[in-house]
């Protein structure tokens, strides 16, 4: 019963792509799924997978990259790829992990780093998911990678409203109607923070959008390098359910990051480093007017000048009264603050 | 499969244990070399992976333990490490059960032989956590092989046997134990223990062939898919349902010869039935309180005996029918219940109905739930039943009416 | 004749609102003569994606009897009228849940009809469309693809004009009057709507299809495993990794064999190689992996795989590189870089003639401001909402967003 010594808990060393010239040319997730015209989340799906190589197990969870990719008797995928349920990512991940390791450890496969990948669209992983992935951040024997791909809404069953649809966007579950302008007035949930704060031992957690390949590329080559469970959070522009033209799922996925409302970043080792425009941002570059993001997209076509304001507002807070800005909402007390410094 | 084992050799070899039915379970898991379990607390079932993690402390056991944060993650991970060619356990009880209904649903389609306790208990509300059947029962029509056990040995011997069946290529199927809550998963009996070697003989290692997820065999597993090819995806899960009945025949066959021990018959146990004149019908510990009633009662000159179900899943229909058709009447008794259904009958008398339509005796029958919420079935309960069946065999007919015993009324 | 069957055929998303109001002003106006009917979507094309070709059906009956019989089935497998509301779907239709390619006329019972919005002529049309086993009619109402998104819709007028020449076409189950009382009363209707309703009625140009006339090619079609050939478990094999194009050289990967795109784009990107500066761009954002490397390290649009999103063109750095074309405009999916590889001067020729015709780079797929949609239409609603063929000139990336 002794454990095979021929086990080792390594992972894969991927260095990161110098340039978009040394990208790697394979593609392990190939043409023929049946997304939307301009879908950013099958991008982010091939530049994962690109990024991860061949030595790849995918799972994924029930949302559009499940339904629009692999459709019965077909299939877009290179690399071993199977389904897990809505809100099963997390285990999905883990669970896989789990059994390589048991049997290479127990010598009864071959041992050798295998990236497990597991996704999950923002209903999947922000919603009904996040109690499974909390856990799976917390196994820190088991290597892995959840990315939760959020192009903020259930935008294969309809686009309903999911916890990170945006405030006041229109969804089938949030129509703007005679007497209730705005239906949806929660405003989105913090993932990565969320999942950086309060998951002491991941070592890896990032935001990502496909609109900055290389980078994107290299944000998952680092987490799967650094192993344990780690996380990464992609923006996924949906000209299905944001009701643009797909031509600009790239401009769009530009100016959530110009604009601030969404930060690119990663969190290793407990240090947050802000990355590409986001950095600028932090450096002092002025943020787009969210106006610009905002009245590109059909979604919400319906704001008022008030309603731009109000958006406008949050994201500034975000920027201005974060104790860490954008990634963690805390602010300390004067006293505290003062108290600490005393100590 | 069919794989050809040398003959037992002397059963000296076992080693005798005073160990609960959880703890047996626990003692043949550690000898099928699991790889992965996952743990989630509900009484009663969880005194199998308390046992579990005492034999990974001990190094008895070398498996991947993980506590999941709850019972829908529980078999979720589980089912992924059976995908990628683990061998794998897990369990559950009541609601729990309830809350991992998703991922029980998904393991047939998917092929995925995980074996599963389920320590029956009854469903929430009231929070109770006596007996009731209706937990296991959940999956009864989705392509999971159920079966109930009696006895600490039987649980040991049982889940060698899940193993081997459910990781017969010709089936793959999911396998959930049932053990009654409490009178076996916390009472300790003795039990053999096999050595290692003779189960290493027995149970083959699990190989999941070209459903393997792997690098080294890349497929895609589980495609979203339309009305054009569901009805033929459920029709191979019927027929892997149908070879499992080939395979468990086998399965048990191959145990006595290995082994020296274990049923002729797999399906159900029969207890003084060659002649009884009345056959009771139950499924797990039900049978202690009947068996004594039994011979209570053959003691003042009635013929009565015991079909003790133990497969419910695939439904042994030929032989059952064989077993029962010859009594003059019989009386199930459900440790379930069925709400509306016909004649609000439990699910076993009601299945055991289904089974007889056909039959060219058909014997009247009737329909007893008892034992509710792990209330005690006692003999007088029992004394009743069988009375209630002379009546129906006197009268060569019976009422269809279900009837409720040990309820104050 | 006793009842109308229409299906809509239609571009998913883009036209999933107009396809429904199709629908329903059918029924609703075929209402007005005391008929009965049922308008629905077809559930397999359902959840629906940009661009990928989805039906809604309406059927008209004089009795509710008449009606259930026409109902008791997935979908209607014989139609009277079959209306298709983007030009480009008269190459076929793949929908989302089908394995090959469906010719645009197949449901259409013999002597049917096929009602078209199109600005392309007859002839144009029947390269494309495929060869019929009966004659049939031809019906063009002339307009270019109204697109718009799920939320904001382009009131261009398409629907009522839809409508009103169908009134034209089966006048025994829709009166012109009929019609116009039913816009009248519909919650997006107007005097305008029912102006062009009847001006689209005076309007419609038809033309017999003999069954000599059309494409010749045999569709793509697919045959379907038995039960016990499936493979268990719900599995199917992955796709086999690429291989380099040539000589150890660039780089083709493989691709799904049973699902392509020809006719899930209305419009595709057209590659001037002698500019490209081999950026990666094009190749590397692409969502649906469709350009092949080549072995000098240009790319090419591979029209297996593209769906016509455009986002090459978005971001590719040079002015007229690459740029989106109207579906309509080409006969076969050839490879562009074999065609300029081959003779230089000529793919010039080819590719000015074909970037150069601004009726087939105008682009129309949906929202790209608050206002656009106004903006594009009010000329012509104006001048009394007839033909519309506005929608943004598709030069470069940086000048399509005002």
């Amino acid at each position: 019963m002794a454990e095979s010594t021929t086990f080792t808990n390594a992972t894969q060393i991927l260095e990161p792509f110098r340039g978009v010239k040394k990208v790697t040319l394979e593609e392990y997730f190939t043409s023929g799924h049946r997304t939307c015209q301009g879908c950013e989340s099958a991008l982010v799906m091939k530049l994962m997978v690109k990024a991860a190589g061949p030595r790849t197990i995918v799972l994924g969870s029930t949302g559009c990259m499940y339904v629009a990719n692999t459709t019965y008797y077909t299939t877009p995928w290179v690399v071993p790829w199977m389904h897990t349920q809505l809100g099963s990512s997390g285990s999905a991940a883990l669970g896989t992990a789990a059994g390589l390791k048991a049997l290479m450890r127990k010598g009864k496969m071959k041992a050798e780093p295998i990236n497990v990948i597991a996704f999950c669209g923002d209903g999947g992983g922000a919603d009904m998911g996040v109690g499974a992935i909390s856990a799976t951040l917390t196994h820190k024997e088991y290597n892995s990678l959840i990315l939760l791909y959020d192009n903020e809404s259930y935008a294969n069953t309809d686009i309903q409203l999911s916890g990170m649809t945006p405030y006041g966007a229109h969804t089938t579950f949030s129509p703007p109607g005679k007497a209730k302008r705005i239906i949806h007035t929660r405003w989105k949930k913090n993932m990565a923070g969320m999942m950086a704060a309060g998951h002491p031992e991941c070592r890896y957690v990032a935001t990502v959008c496909a609109s900055y390949a290389v980078e994107m590329m290299n944000k998952v080559r680092r987490a799967l390098t650094i192993g344990g469970p780690t996380f990464i959070h992609s923006l996924d522009p949906c000209p299905k359910g944001w009701d643009y033209d797909p031509m600009l799922s790239h401009e769009l996925g530009e100016l959530a990051i110009e604009t601030g409302i969404f930060p690119l970043y990663e969190v290793e080792d407990h240090q947050v480093r802000y990355y590409g425009k986001t950095k600028a941002i932090v450096e002092g570059r002025e943020r787009k007017p969210v106006r610009e993001y905002l009245l590109k997209q059909g979604r919400f076509a319906h704001f008022t000048e008030e309603d731009l304001e109000y958006f406008q507002k949050k994201v500034d807070e975000m920027w201005e009264k974060w104790e860490i800005p954008a990634v963690v909402p805390f602010r300390r007390l004067e006293a505290t603050k003062a108290a600490l410094e005393v100590k | 499969m069919a794989v050809a084992t040398r003959p037992a050799p002397a059963a000296a070899e076992d080693k005798e244990l005073l160990i609960s039915g959880s703890e047996a379970v626990a003692e043949a898991l550690t000898l099928a070399d699991i790889d992965v379990v996952t743990a989630y607390p509900i009484r009663p079932y969880d005194t199998v992976m308390q046992a579990i993690a005492k034999k990974i402390a001990n190094g008895q056991l070398v498996a991947e333990y993980i506590v999941a944060e709850g019972e829908h993650s529980q078999f979720e991970i589980v089912k992924h490490a059976s995908t990628v060619g683990a061998r794998v356990f897990c369990g559950s009880s009541g609601v729990g059960w309830a809350y991992a209904m998703e991922c029980l649903v998904v393991t047939p389609p998917l092929r995925v032989p995980m074996i599963a306790l389920v320590g029956n208990r009854a469903l929430d509300d009231p929070g109770a956590f006596g007996v009731e059947h209706n937990d296991a029962l959940f999956v009864r029509d989705l392509g999971w092989l159920l079966c109930w056990i009696d006895t600490s040995q039987e649980a040991l011997d049982t889940t060698l046997i899940a193993y081997r069946v459910a990781e017969d290529r010709r089936v793959f199927l999911p396998l959930a134990i049932s053990a009654d809550g409490a009178f076996l998963t916390h009472s300790q009996a003795l039990t053999m223990v096999p050595p290692k070697s003779k189960v290493d003989r027995y149970l083959p290692r699990y190989d999941r062939g070209d459903l393997l997820l792997h690098p080294d065999n890349p497929i895609t597993v589980a495609p979203q898919a339309n009305e054009d090819w569901v009805i033929e995806i459920r029709r191979q899960n019927n027929e892997a349902m149908a070879r499992a009945s080939t395979v468990i025949e086998e399965a048990y066959a191959e145990f006595r010869r290995v082994f020296g021990r274990g049923p002729e018959n797999p399906w159900f146990e029969e207890y003084m039935t060659d002649d009884a004149e009345v056959i009771l019908v139950g499924m797990g510990t039900i049978s202690l309180p009947i068996k004594v009633a039994i011979r209570e009662m053959r003691a003042k000159g009635k013929k009565v005996g015991l079909v003790r179900l133990r497969w419910f899943r695939p439904f042994p229909t030929d032989r059952l029918v064989a077993a029962l058709s010859r009594a003059q009447a019989l009386g199930v008794i459900d440790r379930d219940y069925s709400f509306g259904s016909p004649f609000g009958s439990g699910v076993v008398a009601n299945e055991i109905r289904a089974a007889l339509y056909n039959a060219a005796r058909r014997p009247p029958l009737l329909s007893f739930i008892c034992g509710l919420g792990g209330r005690e079935v006692t003999l007088e309960d029992v004394y009743k039943a069988t009375d209630m069946c002379y009546g129906a065999a006197k009268a060569g007919k019976s009422d269809p009416k279900t009837h409720w015993l040990g309820v104050r009324e | 004749m006793a009842a109308l069957i229409c299906e809509i055929v239609y571009r998913g998303i883009f036209q999933k609102n107009l396809a429904s109001r199709i629908a329903r002003g059918i029924v609703l106006s075929a209402r007005k003569s005391g008929r009965w009917g049922i308008a629905f979507g077809r559930y397999g094309d359902s959840p629906q994606r940009n661009g990928i070709p989805a039906k809604d059906f309406a059927i008209v009956a004089d009795t509710n009897e008449e009606l259930e019989q026409n109902m008791a089935r997935y979908e209607p497998k014989h139609v009277d009228v079959t209306i298709c509301v983007d030009d480009t779907l008269a190459k076929g239709v793949e929908s989302w849940a089908w394995y090959g390619l469906q010719p645009i006329n197949r449901l259409t019972v013999p002597n049917g009809t096929v009602l078209m919005t199109s600005i392309q002529s007859f002839g144009e049309l029947l390269k494309d469309i495929h060869r019929k086993d009966a004659p049939y009619k031809l019906a063009l109402m002339r307009a270019k693809a109204s697109f718009s998104g799920l939320w904001v819709y382009r009131e261009d007028h398409t629907e009522v004009r839809i409508l009103g020449a169908l009134a034209k076409i089966a006048p025994a189950f829709l009166s012109l009057d009929g019609v116009s009382q039913a816009i009248a009363e519909m919650d997006w209707g107007s005097d305008l709507k029912v102006a062009s309703a009847r001006k689209a009625y005076e309007r419609l140009e038809t033309r017999e299809v003999t069954m000599a006339e059309g494409n010749p090619e045999i569709p793509y079609s697919f045959e379907m495993p038995k039960w016990w050939e499936m493979r268990e478990g719900v599995t199917i094999p992955a796709i086999p990794i690429g291989k380099p194009k040539e000589e150890g050289k660039g780089y083709v990967p493989e691709r799904n064999p049973y699902f392509k795109k020809y006719t899930t784009r209305t419009m595709r990107p057209v590659v001037n190689f002698d500019t490209c500066v081999k950026c990666t761009l094009c190749w590397i954002q692409c969502p649906d992996s469709c350009f092949d490397v080549m072995p000098d390290g240009t790319y090419d649009a591979n029209m297996e795989a593209c769906c016509g999103c455009g986002v090459c063109e978005a971001v590719c750095p040079v002015e007229n590189c690459i740029t989106m074309v109207n579906e309509s405009v080409f006969e076969d999916n050839a490879s562009q870089w074999e065609m300029w590889r081959k003779d230089k001067p000529a793919y010039q020729v080819w590719l000015t003639n074909k970037i150069g015709d601004k009726q087939a780079t105008v682009r129309s797929h949906g929202f790209r401001f608050r206002g656009q949609y106004e903006q594009e239409l009010k000329t012509d609603l104006d001048s009394g909402g007839v033909e519309i063929t506005a929608g943004i000139p598709g030069e470069n990336a940086q000048h399509k967003t005002v």
